[in-house]
Order: C-alpha cells, then sequence, then structure tokens
C-alpha cells in the first residue's frame, strides 16, 4: 500500500513478494535472476528424466538446477549492476565538476589539454 | 517516511544506505534460496515411502551439509565487513552537530558557527498544521546541508535514547557520560524522519527526529540562524 506518485515521478511497480519476502518486482536482477532460474530447473529436471526417467531425482535435479542457476545470474547481474553504478555516478561527478569549473583554471578540460599538449 | 504497512527499507538518502540495501538484497535472495531446499526437504521427508530409521555413516552428505553453509556464511560476512568498515569512515565532516537526547526531546547544538542550540518537541496531534504528519513532525527541524559531510555527537542527559534516520541508515545510541559519533553524506534534498530507537520511558514513541535537507547554498545564506 504505497503512498500515490507524484505527477511526473515513475510508478513503482505492485510488489510481488515470493515465500513472503522477497519483493521480486523491486530488487535490482531478483526477477531475471528468478526466471533464469526457473527456466535453467525445468531443462535440468526434464534432461534428466528424459535421459534416467526417474522422477524424484529428475526433480531433486531440478530444484538444484533452480539453485545453482538463480544463484548464478544473481551474482552476475549484481555485479555488472554495481559496475554500471559506480560508472553513473563518476558520469555525475564529471558532469558537475564540468558545470562548476568550466572557463576557470580548475576546468578538467583545460588541465587534460593542457597536459596533451606538453 | 515510511508509508502505511511498510515492512521493507526505506529509500536511500546516503551512501551507506544504498551500500546496505545492496547487502540485504544480496542476504534475501541467499535466504530464499535457502528457505526453498528447505521447504523442498520438508515436502520430501512427507511424501517419501522410505522408512528406514537405522540410518548410519552419510560421510559424503554430512561433509557437504558442513561446508556449504561455511561457504554460504563468508559470502554473507564479507560484504558486511566491507559495510562495517566503510560505515566507520570518517571522512573530513564540513559541520559538527550535537544531539542530546532527553526524556523526552532532542536538543541540538550548532556550535561551528555562532553558539546556535534550540529543544525539538514532538508536535501534539491539536498543533499539527493540516497536513502534517501525527507522532512525527516536530516544532524545530534539524536543518542541515546536502552533499557536505556532517558529523553528529550523540548523547543523552539522562537515560538511554537512540538517535536513528532510517532513509540515511543511521542509528547510534545517545548514552548518559558517553559522546557516541556518526557521520553522514546526504545525497538529496528533503525532510526525513526517524524516531527515538532505544526504550526512554512513557513517551519513548513521542520524541521523533526530523531532518530538512537543503542545498548548501541555501544552507550557507543562514536559514538556520534565524531562529
Amino acid at each position: 500500500m504505497a503512498a500515490p506518485p507524484e505527477p511526473g515521478e515513475p510508478e513503482e511497480r505492485k510488489s510481488l513478494k515470493l515465500l513472503g519476502f522477497l519483493d521480486v518486482e523491486n530488487t535490482p536482477c531478483a526477477r531475471h535472476s528468478i526466471l533464469y532460474g526457473s527456466l535453467g530447473s525445468v531443462v535440468a529436471g526434464f534432461g534428466h528424466f528424459l535421459f534416467t526417467s526417474e522422477i524424484r531425482r529428475s526433480c531433486d535435479v531440478g530444484v538444484g538446477g533452480f539453485i545453482l542457476v538463480t544463484l548464478g545470474c544473481w551474482f552476475h547481474c549484481r555485479y555488472n549492476y554495481a559496475k554500471q553504478r559506480i560508472q553513473e555516478r563518476i558520469a555525475r561527478e564529471e558532469i558537475k565538476k564540468k558545470i562548476l569549473y568550466e572557463g576557470t583554471h580548475l576546468d578538467p578540460e583545460r588541465k587534460h589539454n593542457g597536459s596533451s599538449s606538453n | 517516511m515510511a508509508h502505511a504497512a511498510q515492512v521493507g527499507l526505506q529509500d536511500a538518502t546516503s551512501p551507506i544506505m544504498e551500500e546496505l540495501i545492496t547487502f540485504h538484497d544480496h542476504a534475501l535472495m541467499i535466504i530464499f534460496l535457502i528457505c526453498f531446499l528447505v521447504l523442498y526437504a520438508l515436502f520430501l521427508t512427507l511424501t517419501t515411502k522410505l522408512t528406514n530409521t537405522n540410518i548410519s555413516d552419510a560421510q559424503e552428505m554430512e561433509t557437504v551439509w558442513t561446508i556449504l553453509p561455511a561457504i554460504i556464511l563468508v559470502l554473507i560476512a564479507l560484504p558486511s565487513l566491507r559495510i562495517l568498515y566503510m560505515t566507520d569512515e570518517v571522512n573530513d565532516p564540513s559541520l559538527t552537530i550535537k544531539s542530546i537526547g532527553h526524556q523526552w526531546y532532542w536538543t541540538y547544538e550548532y556550535t561551528d558557527y555562532g553558539g546556535l542550540i534550540f529543544n525539538s518537541y514532538m508536535l501534539p496531534p491539536l498543533f499539527l498544521e493540516p497536513g502534517g504528519l501525527r507522532l512525527l513532525d516536530v516544532d524545530n527541524r534539524v536543518v542541515l546541508p546536502i552533499e557536505a559531510p556532517i558529523r553528529m555527537m550523540i548523547t543523552s542527559q539522562d537515560v538511554l535514547h537512540s538517535w536513528a534516520v532510517p532513509t540515511l541508515g543511521l542509528k547510534t545510541d545517545a548514552i548518559p557520560g558517553r559522546l557516541n559519533q556518526t557521520t553522514f553524506t546526504a545525497t538529496r534534498p528533503g525532510v526525513y524522519y526517524g524516531q527515538c530507537s532505544e526504550i526512554c520511558g512513557a513517551n519513548h514513541s513521542f520524541m521523533p527526529i526530523v531532518l530538512e535537507l537543503i542545498p548548501l547554498k541555501i544552507f550557507e545564506m543562514g536559514p538556520v540562524f534565524t531562529l
């Protein structure tokens, strides 16, 4: 029951909480990891069943596949997300510096051009 | 501030809180997968036809279920320790504010520039302006600049209190006879709320904290000193 969004503000997606606590919609990379995990689980479990015709063992393989694929996608996605956040922060700082110091002796572009011409 | 029935963390207003939210997501995903595995194991236990109760010597399984949890704990502990040490960094604060807990209000001292001292009491519901927040709004807010490292020195004059602002990822105990320090840098302007987080008597729930974070340029013009 979130507060209604202000005009111009992006709407918060409805939260879907797996097992009652993992908010898949609003946690970055969660939806992506769970979906790929489910796909991995189906592929692994069904593939195992096709080869062995053992139902219980195939279910075990499916669950194991879900956990491994979800974890793998999760770490991969979070690593890229963290890299992206760092790049965004650097870009934001550089833009701010540029706006503040453009035309002055502290202008980063002037320093860079000065050092490259030397 | 939190909305009604909110159980999740509030949006971050400081880099430390962003890191805490990231860590929380990481830990929650691990917890979800463990819960999923346990539920599956429970399902298997309830639906198995195997009834032998004299099983022994499962060395491989015992090895796996000893080493795997240790690995999981390391995966959780490493980012946790990283953030723990990050919160202890003191990066040359521009401003120092003292916050003193009393029963049942806060006193704030801006002693860096002049000697501004004021009390911050909760506004009783009868005195709220239309649209005001019940049990959260105060008569005098703490006005601070954004994008500047700020040091808070927190203590108490009587009993234990705790100065907490969830959106900044701050909670520091106010202990009589002791001065605790916390630093933060706010990244966006706005009004942010917190509440006393250590039981301190009858009106423990009625001594909120309200920070009004404004751009540095406006803060330097001196609105906080016009009381």
